[in-house]
């Protein structure tokens, strides 16, 4: 049995750094077929219920083994429709990889860079194949939000011979994929690539429109459509609320996210929409979305990056090889201290931070252990920028627009475990449900509203 | 895509467009505003809603062209399109019968409150309307305002040494005179700078100050927080709390109005935007 897998070409850290091309290069033909011979296809599959979206994980590497990609990529489409995109980022090492055979002894099979490859080599060959597509039912389906979620009902749906409308509000369909996710981890060719292959199933997308505000969710429900599925993300901005958090050059992730991915500030002027970035650089947070803010803070030219977190590496929630490609690229980390104001240069420019040191006391309902603020350790940071990026909750313009349906504490919708809301004929799934999770979640949660719907539909 | 139907020019750089959007005009009330993006590298940027019909489907805009986009959109003719345009967004203008109302407006505001007044004289309010410009020849709209107004007074001049302009005099004038002619509601729509100083001129005397403010955005839907402002110490949301507050509820204008400059420099076509008060010059 072969305990290691076999590594991804990625881009020196020091070429990286000056650009937005993709890190990780992908395996090449040679590389896959080499991975894929190390599975040794376990009777008990527990690489497969690891995975949330349950993909035949033993079956589809064992195509590959046998050299035959076409074959493989038809197992993963049954579960998943973004495969490129999962592969990228799914977080496998606490989900399939996690639970491989393998994993007990060395490094698990590279499940996830296996189904890159097949997504990207499908993808080079051109012609993606459509499934087929059911006779129209004459039903109509709203699917609101163009993430991941709405993008797999949306298929889910069409598939099975229902007409689908998705709204947009924004200008492009793919939401976070999109506006969060830097090219640098997931192309946004990739990412078009799928809203396109979604569009070919004969589903309408309407971009520029938002639920809420050009159509309440009652009037979808009283004009044309038998029903509904509300996937509209998380896209609510957290503040820390302390002292000059306003201040010019603070911003918070999905502003600077958005300004370099969504709108390619990167690319500025080719591109209208700028992005201003200073020297001294800290990120607030310990997620993802601060990864991903503090290594496009690097490519856009700040000299140093810091990521402020309140606990330690050990509580991180970001995924760890997010935090190794960040730690390459020179991003330095400050643990266990917490951010209590900022002060300005004299202009409203933010040109300082005022930290206090934290440790780790008693845990919390989530289980990890709660930080405190260790008194008399407060501290000052000299900064020109600050990404504050704490996490999101769900916007509140349909909730607000829509009395009728339930909400939790956290403003997040309130469903069954197949996605059905207190509103009738509503389904719901991804972040505005879950509050801030995975795209697998999103799309899992969306697979499952999909079929409930499929029966409603069908009564 | 969005066709532009008409395209006029009412003052040196300033311009009104007429745009195909029927789900925006369907759903448009006074106050509101919407995102465009001229081509699929555009940046999104927001505009006042200056009048619309549901029947033709048509939203209009009055733009003054200060930067690229709009430079850009300048350049454009009937026939041509707008790549993206989505609204009506951020929240209606209050809309009552308060009794005597005081208008003021500056710039593409003396278009964009058109709107805001129509449907106040609609509640059989009393308006009075100060329109603040530089010069004659950049006082453009009057003969609309003067259809909504009882009555409409020009303020012409640049502002003086101590941010005071032709408008802030006049109306310091109308404010000795309040308790023989009380004023119920003053609302503003012009520069931040002008907005500002209203708001602390009407505050010892407790009229409530509408103002209709503009930070920089990207999104308009309330998820990036570039807008973001406070508001009796809560961060408040431009454009999904607003854009229309309570000019005495604001705090922190200096920060709003450096925020508002973060992208500010020399290439800004409009030297008066580059005001005294504001800390990016
Ligand atoms: C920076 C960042 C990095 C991340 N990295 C990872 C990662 O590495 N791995 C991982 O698994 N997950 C990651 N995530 C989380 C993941 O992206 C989300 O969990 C997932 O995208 C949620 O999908 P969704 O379909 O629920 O919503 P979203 O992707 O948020 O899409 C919602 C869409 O709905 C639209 N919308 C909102 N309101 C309205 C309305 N009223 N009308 C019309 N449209 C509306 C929005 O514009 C948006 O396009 C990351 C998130 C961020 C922000
Ligand atoms: C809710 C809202 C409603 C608006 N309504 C209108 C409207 O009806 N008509 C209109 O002409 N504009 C309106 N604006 C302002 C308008 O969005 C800007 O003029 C526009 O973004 C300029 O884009 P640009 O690419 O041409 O210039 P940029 O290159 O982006 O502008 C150059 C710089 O000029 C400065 N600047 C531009 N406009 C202003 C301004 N109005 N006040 C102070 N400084 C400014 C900024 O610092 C900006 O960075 C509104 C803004 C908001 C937020
Ligand atoms: S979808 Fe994600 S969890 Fe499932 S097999 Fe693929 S990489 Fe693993
Ligand atoms: S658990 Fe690992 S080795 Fe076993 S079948 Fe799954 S991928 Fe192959
Ligand atoms: S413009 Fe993004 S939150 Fe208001």
């Amino acid at each position: 049995m072969n305990l290691n897998r076999v590594e991804m070409p990625k881009q020196e850290p020091e070429d990286r750094r000056r650009n937005f091309d993709e890190v990780a290069t992908g395996y090449t033909y040679e590389m896959a077929m080499e991975e894929a011979s190390r599975c040794i296809q376990c009777k008990k599959r527990n690489c497969q219920q690891g995975c949330p979206v349950n993909i035949d994980i033993p079956d589809f590497i064992k195509h590959l083994q046998d050299g035959n990609i076409e074959a493989a990529s038809r197992v993963l489409k049954a579960k998943t429709s973004l495969p490129g995109i999962c592969g990228r980022v799914c977080p496998q090492e606490l989900q399939c990889e996690n639970s491989c055979t393998l994993n007990k002894k060395g490094a698990p099979v590279a499940i996830g860079r296996l189904e890159r490859f097949i997504a990207d080599w499908e993808r080079s060959q051109g012609a993606v194949s459509t499934p087929e597509i059911a006779p129209s039912t004459g039903k109509c389906v709203a699917v609101v939000g163009t993430g991941p979620s709405g993008l797999t009902v949306a298929s889910d749906l069409a598939i099975r011979g229902h007409q689908v409308t998705m709204f947009e509000a924004l200008h492009v369909a793919g939401g976070v994929l999109m506006y969060g996710i830097p090219e640098f981890r997931l192309p946004k060719e990739i990412v078009q690539r799928e809203v396109q292959y979604v569009a070919s199933l004969g589903v309408d997308i309407q971009l520029d429109t938002v639920i809420g505000i050009n159509y309440s969710l009652d009037e979808l429900l009283n004009t044309k459509y038998h029903a509904v599925y509300l996937a509209t993300g998380a896209g609510l901005p957290q503040f820390l609320r302390v002292p000059g958090e306003n201040l010019n050059m603070v911003y918070s992730a999905n502003e600077f996210l958005t300004r370099t991915n969504l709108m390619k500030a990167y690319l500025y002027p080719e591109y209208a929409t700028p992005v201003k970035m200073g020297k001294k650089v800290a990120v607030i947070g310990g997620g993802n979305v601060a990864m991903d803010s503090a290594r496009c803070a690097v490519r856009l030219g700040a000299q140093e990056v810091y990521v402020v977190y309140r606990r330690t590496r050990q509580e991180m929630p970001a995924r760890l090889e997010e935090v190794e490609n960040a730690e390459e690229e020179g991003i330095h980390f400050h643990f266990l201290c917490n951010p209590t104001g900022f002060i300005s240069d004299g202009r409203n420019n933010v040109s300082a931070m005022e930290l206090i040191r934290m440790k780790l006391g008693e845990p919390d309902a989530s289980g990890r252990r709660r930080p405190v603020p260790i008194e008399g350790s407060e501290y000052t940071m000299d900064v020109d920028t600050v990404i504050v990026s704490l996490g999101t909750s769900p916007n509140p313009l349909i909730s607000s627009t829509t009395p009728d349906l339930e909400t939790s504490r956290w403003g997040t919708v309130v469903t069954d475990e197949r996605g059905k809301t207190s509103k009738a004929r509503v389904w719901a799934g991804g972040d505005i449900v879950s509050g801030g999770a995975t795209v697998i979640s999103a799309m899992g949660e969306g697979r499952r509203a999909a079929s409930a719907m499929h029966e409603f539909l069908s009564q | 895509m969005f066709p532009i139907v008409a395209h006029e020019e009412l003052a040196p750089k300033v311009h009104r467009m007429s745009v195909k959007a029927p789900i925006v005009a369907e759903k448009s009330k006074p106050g509101q505003f919407v995102i465009l993006i001229v081509d699929e590298k555009g940046e999104r940027v927001p505009f006042t809603i200056s009048g619309w019909d549901a029947s033709k489907g048509t939203v209009d805009f009055v733009y003054i062209e200060v930067g690229k986009t709009t430079c850009r959109l300048g350049s454009l003719k009937p026939g041509d399109q707008l790549a993206h345009f989505v609204g009506p967004l951020g929240k209606p203008a209050e809309i009552d019968h308060y009794g005597h109302v005081l208008a003021v407006a500056s710039g593409y505001g003396a278009s964009a409150i058109l709107p805001v007044l129509k449907a106040l004289k609609e509640k059989e309010n009393r308006i009075t309307t100060i329109l603040q410009a530089p010069d004659r020849e950049r006082a453009f709209g009057c003969a609309e305002l003067e259809e909504v107004s009882d009555r409409l007074v020009l303020a012409i001049g640049t502002p003086g040494e101590d941010m005071t302009v032709s408008a802030t005099r006049l109306l310091r004038k109308l404010l000795a005179n309040h308790p023989q002619n009380p004023i119920h509601r003053v609302i503003v729509m012009g520069s931040l700078c002008l907005m500002r100083v209203i708001s602390e001129m009407t505050r010892p005397y407790a009229i409530k100050t509408m103002v209709h403010l503009t930070p920089l955005m990207v999104d308009g839907t309330g998820m990036c927080g570039a807008c973001r402002l406070s508001v009796k110490g809560n961060n408040r949301f431009a454009c999904v709390h607003g854009p229309e507050f309570d000019g005495h509820e604001v705090d922190g204008w200096d920060v709003l109005m450096a925020r508002r400059c973060t992208y500010a420099d020399e290439s800004v076509l409009q030297q008066s935007f580059q005001c005294r008060g504001c800390s990016q010059w």
